[in-house]
């Protein structure tokens, strides 16, 4: 009887991670002034020229990146944990995102992820277009498997727009990267509609990816924490979730209805959450919503994709199985590794949820990301015009 | 900067420690709740299963290689092991973090850590210094006299069974014959 158990166990052996195809929606370059600078219209180069000196901390660099653990405001616990790594080129991501086994990696900045709270409307413009040069310049390569999204830069919807429709016919560009970290108006408000005009047009999905900042506007005034650990639980998940529901409820959802929307860097706790708590909302308050034809949670499911990263570690894994059904999300979860980042993490902790299904695991760890983001599984777009 | 940075660049790792069954089975610890003294070198000869248990010495250098304070990884067949003299006394852990396999033992500097209790006003005061190792990965913290993951009391890396001889420093691996010997 017992032998029988076992040669079952060994019938149902995973196919190992080395031959599943891994799409990672979250990898980060690490862009510097100085390499922006060639990139960027004058007077611009000019100004990053001049800072690239400047003191850089992890993702913190003044007049580039403002931040918290540059000192501005907190100092950091004493640790001999740095979580400071970076990848400098291209060669040293492939080979890096080998031993990971990931096949294709979806690019986003490291400090333009706070590009919103820069207060110069023309600069931040600038590095938006200089960042999108230069990483379809020196980084991208469907033959490495590095593909791109480029910035929307949110002061001026109009100029990110245009970038869009500048590369929406780039082999390499499988997105727009909407930065969360510090947005106001958030990205719901209508001033917006250009960028996801043209986003839908070039039949690219928009992703969200916040960061921990402290800043004075809502959900980033997280002033109140003592801790990192607080400030860092809540910064990315509650930008995530507070720019979700403006999408929803200022109808983004419903003039675009065909406009696919990743999400990064919240784990994936927080969709059943939201489904439940927007659909009890609507009930007594769908006047103020006339615009939606469906429940709330109807538009999140159909809509949102959402990266496991960092993805919640309960002692029984089987949990996070539980977790993907109560928001339907079999074909709306997909993998991100967020490497190089200190919070990273390996495919392995991923391939510890016991999928009820093989299919369920290659779509988490790659089909959803192929749908998500139109291209093949070698990493040729499949909408080109 | 990258010279600094380098303990902490290496991603995804296959490191086999054929001892722990968690790694043999292709899985690392889920949180599994493990037995007192399960993970540590002295309570190995209590391990069920087949096979004659024999143990090998494994001298790994002079003790002049390891100044007190110092630690690092040493290759025994394959297994990464890191060493550790702390204040003279010498400590050896499995290279390998049982959250996400990270290279717990590569990180740059042994430290302390920080510890409040009613006895403080609950004010953090900073205790075990010298002892505390910090996964390079992740940040989990462990304890390394005692292998004691400070985060999950349930986590805990084994010992291996480590000393000096003739000045120089031995690791001692036992293991099971293989039944086809």
């Amino acid at each position: 009887m017992a032998e029988t158990v076992v040669t079952e166990a060994k019938r149902q052996r995973k196919e190992p991670l080395t031959d599943l195809l891994v799409v990672d929606l979250d990898v980060h370059l690490h862009e510097s002034p100085g390499e922006l600078a060639p990139y960027a219209d004058a007077p611009w180069d000019v100004a990053l020229e001049h800072i690239k000196d400047n003191h850089e901390s992890y993702l913190d660099m003044p007049s580039f990146s403002p931040g918290v653990t540059d000192g501005s405001y907190q100092a950091k616990f004493p640790t001999a944990h740095e979580g400071a790594r970076v990848v400098t080129d291209q060669k040293q991501m492939r080979e890096e995102l080998d031993e990971l086994n990931v096949d294709l990696a979806i690019l986003f900045p490291d400090h333009l992820l706070k590009l919103p709270v820069l207060t110069q409307a023309p600069y931040a413009s600038a590095i938006a277009r200089a960042y999108n040069a230069w990483m379809l310049d020196k980084w991208t390569s469907q033959e490495r498997g590095l593909l791109g999204c480029i910035v929307a830069d949110s002061h001026d919807p109009h100029d990110a727009a245009r970038e869009i429709e500048k590369y929406a016919d780039h082999p390499e560009v499988v997105g727009v990267y909407l930065p969360c970290a510090g947005i106001d108006p958030m990205w719901g408000h209508r001033m917006y509609d250009p960028i996801y005009q043209a986003a839908h047009d070039a039949d690219l999905p928009v992703l969200l990816h916040s960061v921990t900042v402290t800043h004075p506007v809502f959900p980033f005034n997280n002033h109140g924490f003592d801790t990192e650990l607080g400030r860092h639980a809540c910064s990315h998940t509650f930008s995530i979730m507070a720019n979700i529901v403006h999408m929803i409820t200022t109808g983004v959802v419903v003039r675009y209805p065909n406009l696919r929307i990743g999400v990064t860097e919240a784990g994936l706790s927080w969709m059943p959450f939201l489904c439940n708590r927007l659909d009890k909302e609507y009930l007594e308050r769908r006047r103020e919503v006339p615009f939606l034809e469906e429940r709330p949670s109807y538009y999140l499911k159909r809509q949102f994709w959402v990266s496991t990263q960092p993805v919640e570690e309960p002692e029984d894994m089987r949990d996070i199985v539980k977790l993907i059904e109560l928001y339907d999300g079999e074909d709306r979860t997909v993998f991100a590794s967020d490497w190089p980042h200190h919070d990273f993490d390996h495919p392995m902790k991923i391939d510890q949820i016991p999928f009820p299904t093989d299919e369920m695991r290659r779509k988490v760890f790659g089909e959803n990301a192929l749908e998500l983001f139109r291209i093949d599984s070698a990493g040729r777009r499949a909408n080109l015009r | 900067m990258a010279d600094e940075t380098m303990v902490d660049q290496t991603p995804g790792r296959e490191v086999k420690d054929a001892d722990d069954p968690a790694v043999k089975e292709g899985r690392t610890m889920q949180y599994e709740r493990r037995p007192e003294g399960a993970g540590d070198a002295s309570a190995e000869g209590s391990i069920k299963g087949g096979g004659e248990r024999t143990t090998r010495e494994h001298v790994v250098g002079p003790v002049s290689e390891f100044p007190e304070g110092s630690h690092r990884v040493v290759d025994i067949g394959g297994r990464q092991i890191g060493v550790f003299n702390i204040r003279g006394s010498f400590h050896a852990l499995p290279n390998i973090c049982p959250h996400q396999t990270g290279p717990v033992c590569e990180a740059k500097r042994v430290v302390g850590t920080l510890l409040a209790t009613e006895k403080t006003n609950w004010d953090p005061e900073w205790v075990k210094d010298g002892e505390v190792l910090v996964c390079p990965w992740h940040g989990l913290e462990y304890h390394i006299p005692t292998g004691q993951c400070l985060a999950f009391p349930n986590i805990k890396l084994r010992r291996y069974d480590v000393g000096v001889e003739d000045d120089q420093v031995i690791i001692r691996l036992s293991s099971r014959a293989k039944a086809s010997k």
